[in-house]
């Protein structure tokens, strides 16, 4: 395993409008781990996947996040992506409109063109589209459909691991991406991402709920409560919030 | 049926139109930046079973002064009209929209649909929407909607975390908006209108 540090989060505090969410969250993630983020609602978890993604509505009022060397919060959304950052969303968009065929070709050109790499040809392009779309058993029909417009809850968060399987990023955020899942559903997503995992990349992993680190299974695993992280341990620590709830888990 | 499509500006574009008696008419207004002033069209349905789908799209991204004017008069019953306008509206630019859809006492069984939606670019662009509905028969199907937003910030989001870029995400979201009325317009002017939104 490589033991290079990949993220280091250093007492970063952000808020929304008024109201502070992240009250200075510590987190080292080196490449080649998968780390899990618990805690109960509203603990700030989802916040945490928002504000290293840039999502614009919320305001880091404090800390640093350094991210393969470079100062994160200073890059912009799209920078951040085609750095290797990739955030399956907890409630991904649905873009009447825009097919997933055009969304992705959008996506993958602007990396390529960012990376200094030739276009895809459309004979690239379509051959990358279909070996994707196998990998989360999605049918033909699909790539012509409207970003998430009309998608159940299971196609939704499968569209998110496809995306991310186009963009093979480096650094993977999941935000409760078991939320709404049926157990069919959550082995195709969880395959997903257990086949994207590489010595050189790592992933963090938000749920509530102990179910997906069955199929995704954490090396470090982190207890987030009220904005700040407040227990750090192993995977017994996913069995001890399982048993006794996260009230079991103290400062 | 044939659609026609008219540049207003450039080609010359009808400003009244009768519909006889079975007669289905299929026309699309575009309204590219620079157009500015009044545009006018009144239609009159008179024979039954006529049918008119009208649909307009209008980009005014600098300080155009945009009054569209539309009538249409269902005399006769079992008619259909649809209206579809969508615009995208930035820069200091005005656009109103006065659309009436009158339905005569006699025009039983009128289906009539009117729908405007704008996006406006920018915090001095302006949209004025006034879609009416005055009806006097009892047995008709009709409505009318009008709606003048913003682009939506969460599927701007959305697409900039998967790396495209704000400037061309802001595009896609534009096309995605005109598209029900970009699919009725030949290949040229559809890239002409792209060629506008970047």
């Amino acid at each position: 395993m490589n033991n290079d540090v990949l993220l280091e989060i250093k007492g970063l505090h952000a808020r929304v409008e008024d109201k502070e969410i992240l009250k200075g969250v510590d987190l080292t993630i080196r490449r080649g781990e998968v780390h899990a983020v618990m805690g109960p609602n509203g603990a700030g978890k989802s916040t945490l996947g928002a504000v290293l993604a840039g999502r614009p509505t919320f305001e880091v009022t404090a800390g640093s996040v350094r991210y393969d060397g470079r100062d994160l919060l200073a890059m912009s959304p799209e920078e951040r992506s085609w750095a290797g950052l990739f955030l399956s969303f907890q409630y991904p968009v649905e873009i009447p409109g825009v097919s997933i065929t055009n969304f992705m070709k959008a996506a993958v050109s602007a990396r390529r063109k960012a990376q200094g790499l030739p276009e895809l040809t459309p004979a690239e392009y379509l051959k990358l589209l279909k070996e994707k779309m196998a990998f989360v058993q999605m049918k033909g029909e699909f790539a012509r459909r409207e970003v998430n417009v009309g998608f159940s809850g299971g196609e939704k968060k499968r569209n998110e691991i496809f995306q991310m399987a186009m963009l093979e990023p480096t650094l993977s955020i999941l935000d409760e991406t078991d939320s709404g899942l049926d157990v069919d559903a959550l082995r195709i997503v969880a395959e997903g991402v257990n086949r994207l995992r590489t010595p050189e990349t790592a992933a963090i992993v938000i749920t509530h709920y102990q179910r997906l680190l069955e199929y995704i299974v954490p090396d470090v695993v982190h207890v987030l409560k009220d904005g700040r992280i407040v227990k750090t341990g192993g995977r017994e620590l996913v069995d001890r919030i399982e048993e006794k709830g996260y009230e079991s888990i103290d400062e | 049926m044939n659609n026609e499509v008219y540049v207003i500006g450039r080609d010359s574009a009808p400003q009244y139109l009768r519909l006889e008696a079975g007669e289905e008419r299929s026309v699309t207004l575009v309204f590219l930046p620079g157009a500015t002033g009044r545009h006018v069209l009144e239609v009159d349905l008179v024979g039954p079973g006529a049918s008119l789908d009208l649909a307009g799209l209008y980009l005014c991204p600098g300080d155009e002064q945009l009054d569209l004017r539309l009538l249409v008069r269902h005399s006769v019953g079992g008619c259909v009209s649809r209206q579809l306008f969508k615009g995208l509206v930035g820069g200091t630019a005005r656009a109103s929209f006065d659309g009436l859809v009158y339905v005569a006492q006699d025009a039983q069984k009128t289906q009539a649909f009117q729908e405007n939606h704008s996006i406006l670019l920018s915090d001095a662009a302006r949209v004025e929407s006034r879609p009416q509905l005055e009806i006097y028969a009892d047995d008709v199907q009709c409505s009318h909607g009008a709606t003048t937003g913003y682009l939506n910030p969460d599927e701007l989001f959305y697409l900039r975390s998967r790396g495209i870029p704000e400037a061309e995400a802001r595009r896609l979201q534009m096309v995605a908006f005109l598209a029900p009325v970009l699919r009725r317009l030949p290949e040229p002017l559809i890239e002409e209108i792209h060629a506008c939104l970047s």
